[in-house]
C-alpha cells in the first residue's frame, strides 16, 4: 500500500490550503453538534427531574402544568388511591402545587419576560430529593419567603438572596435561597409557599397538579385506573418521565431540525471546498502520482489513498469543530418555553455520541467531496512521470 | 556473463493522432538488448526516444509489433498486469528524479517494496543496502530538498534498484546534472550493468554520456541505426 504518511504528509506541507479547507469543514461540523448538544441539553433540562416512580395528575386534556386547573380538596381523593407510597407515619406521599406565569422585568436590557412560578407545600423539596437549596436557607412555611432557580438567579430585579420583588403590585417577596436541582427546568422556576401564591394571586382553593409518589413504577397502571375512573372528576394520569419527555419533544426536535438543516446546506459549501482543494492539490502533484504508477501501484490503491487523504483533510476540520462546540457548554443559552411561554436556561450538552455523529458527518464529507478528485488522480497515466 | 536477449523488439510502429492528423513516430523498427549491458539510445529532439523507451517499460502501448521481455509479449498484458509486472521487472530512473518531497530518502527507496509482500524489516533492510550501493547511507533520513541533484538521483537510483528488477530504464538521467555528478550517475550505471548483471537502456543527449554505455543506438526519422 502507498505510505499514509506519504498523504498526511502532503497534506501538512499545503498549510494554508488545509488549514482553509478544514476550516470550512469545522464550520459544518461546528453548527451540527452545537444544534445536538442544545437538542440534548433541553431535553435533560426538561427531562431530567422526572422519576418513573412519580405520576402526574393534571386536568383531562391539559398537556401542561399551567392549562390544568383542580379542586384542591381532589388532593387528598388522588394520594388515596391505590400504590401511591406512604412515609413512616402512613401519610401518603406526593404534593399538590399551583403553576403560574409571572411577567418580570429583566435584568439589563429591557423587556419584560415570563417566569415560571411555583406555589409548593412544605413538603416540595422532601419530595423531590435531588432539589436543594444552595444558598440562603429554605423558606419558612406558610411565609412570604421564596426560593429561586440558580439559572434565574441574577437575571432579574430582585433575584438574589437577601432582595425581594413583587408578585404583584403591593404584594412583595422575598428571596431566601437559591434552589439547585442537577440541571433540571426546576432551576429555571421561583418556589413560593403554596398558600402565599393562592391568596397572592388569586387562586384560593385550586391546585394545577398532584404528583404522587408510587410504591414502585409498576404500580403505575393500577393508580392510573384508579384515579381515570371517576369520570365527572376529569383527571389524567401521567407517568413523570413521559410528561417531561412530551414537553421537551417538540423544542428539541426543532432545534435538530433547525440545526441540521443549516448544517446540511454548509455542508455543501464545505464538500465543494475539499473537493476544490483535492483537485488543487492532484493537479500539482501530477508527476508524483504518474511515478507511483510508472512503479506499479494500481489504480484502485491510489483512488484509496486520495480518498483518504481527503478524508483525514475533514476528520482535522471535524476535530477542530467538534472541539469549538464542547467550548459552548460555558454558554448557556435562554429560550422562551413554548407551552408555557417562560423564559427556560439552556445549556449545550456534549455527549459522547454527538461528538462521534459529528466526526462521522465530517469524514463522510471528505468521502464524498473527495470521490471525484480520487477518482481523476487513480486516472492519472503513468507517462504522466516521464514529462 | 550471458548474452541472452532480455528485450526483443520487432516491427514496433507507435502513430500518434492529434486533430484529425497522424504523426507516425516510431515506424516499424527492430532492438534487441542483451541482458548485463549498458546501452544508449540517441537522436535529434522529437526523434521518439522517450516514447520507445516508455513503450519497452510498459508505460506505453505500441500501435503495432512486440516487445518480448524474458520471452514474454508484453503488449499482451492488461492495464494491471503491466503494472505488477513494471514493479517487478524494471527499475525507473527520471531526468528529475521524481522522489517524493515528503518522503526521506529512505522511505522514497522503501516505495517499490510496498508492492512485495516484504515485511517491515525486510523491507528497511534492503532500502539501506540499495543506499549503500548509491553511497548515501549517510543521508536515509534526508528530505529529497535537504539533498543535491546528484544526491537526488542517486537515491532515485537506489529506488530502481531495490527490487532487483533485471531492467532499468533511464530517460536523460543525467540532463539536469552537472558534469561531476553526471560522471558519477554514469559510473553507477556501469556498475550496475557489470556488477549486478542488470539490462540498462539510457536514453541521452549528451556524447560523453552515451561514450560510457556498451552500445549506441541512434533513433531518426522512426528508426535505428547503431
Ligand atoms: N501523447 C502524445 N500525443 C501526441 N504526440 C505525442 C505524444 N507524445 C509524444 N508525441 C510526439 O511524438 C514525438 C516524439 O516524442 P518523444 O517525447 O518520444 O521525443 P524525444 O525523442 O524523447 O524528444 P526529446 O529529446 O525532446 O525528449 C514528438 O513529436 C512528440 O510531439
Ligand atoms: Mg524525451
Amino acid at each position: 500500500m502507498i505510505p499514509f504518511r506519504y498523504n498526511l504528509r502532503s497534506i501538512l506541507a499545503r498549510k494554508a490550503t488545509t488549514a482553509a479547507t478544514a476550516f470550512g469543514i469545522a464550520l459544518v461540523v461546528f453548527v451540527l453538534a452545537s444544534a445536538l448538544m442544545l437538542s440534548a441539553g433541553i431535553k435533560k433540562t426538561l427531562g431530567a427531574s422526572g422519576r418513573a416512580d412519580n405520576a402526574i395528575v393534571m386536568r383531562t386534556g391539559s398537556d401542561a402544568e399551567l392549562n390544568s386547573s383542580f379542586d384542591t380538596t381532589s388532593v387528598g381523593l388522588v394520594l388515596a388511591a391505590p400504590g401511591v407510597k406512604r412515609d413512616d407515619k402512613g401519610a401518603p406521599i406526593g404534593v399538590g402545587e399551583v403553576v403560574l406565569v409571572l411577567a418580570l422585568e429583566k435584568l439589563g436590557d429591557p423587556g419584560i419576560t415570563n417566569v415560571f412560578l411555583r406555589g409548593v407545600p412544605e413538603t416540595a423539596l422532601a419530595f423531590r430529593p435531588s432539589a436543594r437549596v444552595v444558598s440562603g436557607r429554605a423558606p419558612r412555611p406558610g411565609s412570604d419567603e421564596v426560593l429561586v432557580g440558580k439559572r434565574l438567579r441574577g437575571r432579574f430585579k430582585g433575584f438574589e438572596v437577601g432582595q425581594s420583588f413583587e408578585l404583584r403590585k403591593n404584594r412583595s417577596v422575598s428571596v431566601v435561597g437559591i434552589l439547585e436541582d442537577e440541571g433540571s427546568s426546576y432551576e429555571s422556576e421561583v418556589w413560593a409557599d403554596v398558600d402565599t401564591v393562592r391568596t397572592g394571586l388569586g387562586r384560593e382553593g385550586l391546585v394545577s397538579s398532584v404528583r404522587a409518589r408510587l410504591e414502585s413504577p409498576a404500580k403505575f397502571d393500577a393508580f392510573k385506573a384508579s384515579v381515570e375512573s371517576d369520570k365527572n372528576l376529569g383527571f389524567e394520569v401521567t407517568r413523570e418521565t413521559t410528561f417531561l419527555e412530551k414537553q421537551s419533544e417538540g423544542v428539541s426536535i426543532f432545534v435538530t431540525a433547525l440545526g441540521s438543516v443549516i448544517a446540511f446546506f454548509f455542508s455543501i459549501g464545505a464538500m465543494i471546498g475539499a473537493m476544490i482543494t483535492m483537485y488543487g492539490s492532484i493537479a500539482s502533484r501530477q508527476r508524483e502520482i504518474g511515478t507511483l504508477r510508472a512503479l506499479g501501484f494500481p489504480r484502485w490503491q491510489i483512488l484509496v489513498a486520495f480518498l483518504l487523504e481527503c478524508s483525514v483533510l475533514s476528520l482535522f476540520g471535524g476535530a477542530l469543530g467538534a472541539a469549538a462546540a464542547i467550548a459552548m457548554r460555558f454558554v448557556s443559552f435562554s429560550m422562551i418555553n413554548f407551552t408555557s411561554w417562560s423564559e427556560i436556561v439552556f445549556t449545550f450538552e456534549p455527549t459522547p455520541a454527538i461528538l462521534l455523529m459529528s466526526l462521522m458527518f465530517a469524514l463522510a464529507m471528505g468521502v464524498f467531496g473527495g470521490l471525484l478528485p480520487a477518482i481523476r488522480a487513480a486516472r492519472v497515466s503513468p507517462i504522466q512521470a516521464m514529462r | 556473463m550471458s548474452e541472452s536477449t532480455m528485450v526483443r523488439v520487432r516491427g514496433l510502429s507507435k502513430i500518434y493522432e492529434r486533430g484529425g492528423e497522424q504523426l507516425k513516430v516510431l515506424s516499424g523498427l527492430d532492438l534487441d538488448l542483451a541482458e548485463g549491458t549498458f546501452e544508449a539510445l540517441m537522436g535529434p529532439s522529437g526523434s521518439g526516444k522517450s516514447t520507445l523507451l516508455n513503450i519497452i517499460a510498459g508505460l506505453d502501448r505500441p500501435s503495432s509489433g512486440t516487445v518480448e521481455v524474458k520471452g514474454e509479449d508484453i503488449s499482451r498484458l492488461s492495464e494491471s498486469a503491466l503494472a505488477t509486472w513494471r514493479s517487478r521487472t524494471l527499475g525507473f530512473i527520471f531526468q528529475s528524479y521524481n522522489l517524493m518531497p515528503v518522503l526521506t530518502a529512505l522511505e522514497n527507496v522503501e516505495l517499490p517494496l510496498l508492492l512485495t509482500k516484504l515485511g517491515g524489516a525486510e523491507r528497511k533492510k534492503r532500502a539501506e543496502i540499495a543506499l549503500r550501493i548509491v553511497g548515501l547511507e549517510q543521508r536515509m533520513d534526508h528530505y529529497p530538498r535537504q539533498l543535491s541533484g546528484g544526491q537526488e538521483q542517486r537515491v532515485a537510483i537506489a529506488r530502481a534498484i531495490v527490487n532487483d528488477p533485471a531492467i532499468i530504464v533511464a530517460d536523460e538521467p543525467t540532463g539536469d546534472l552537472d558534469r561531476q555528478s553526471a560522471d558519477d550517475i554514469l559510473t553507477l550505471l556501469e556498475k550496475l550493468a557489470k556488477d549486478m548483471n542488470k539490462t540498462i537502456l539510457m536514453v541521452t543527449h549528451d556524447p560523453v554520456a552515451a561514450d560510457r554505455a556498451t552500445k549506441v543506438h541512434r533513433l531518426d526519422k522512426g528508426a535505428l541505426s547503431s
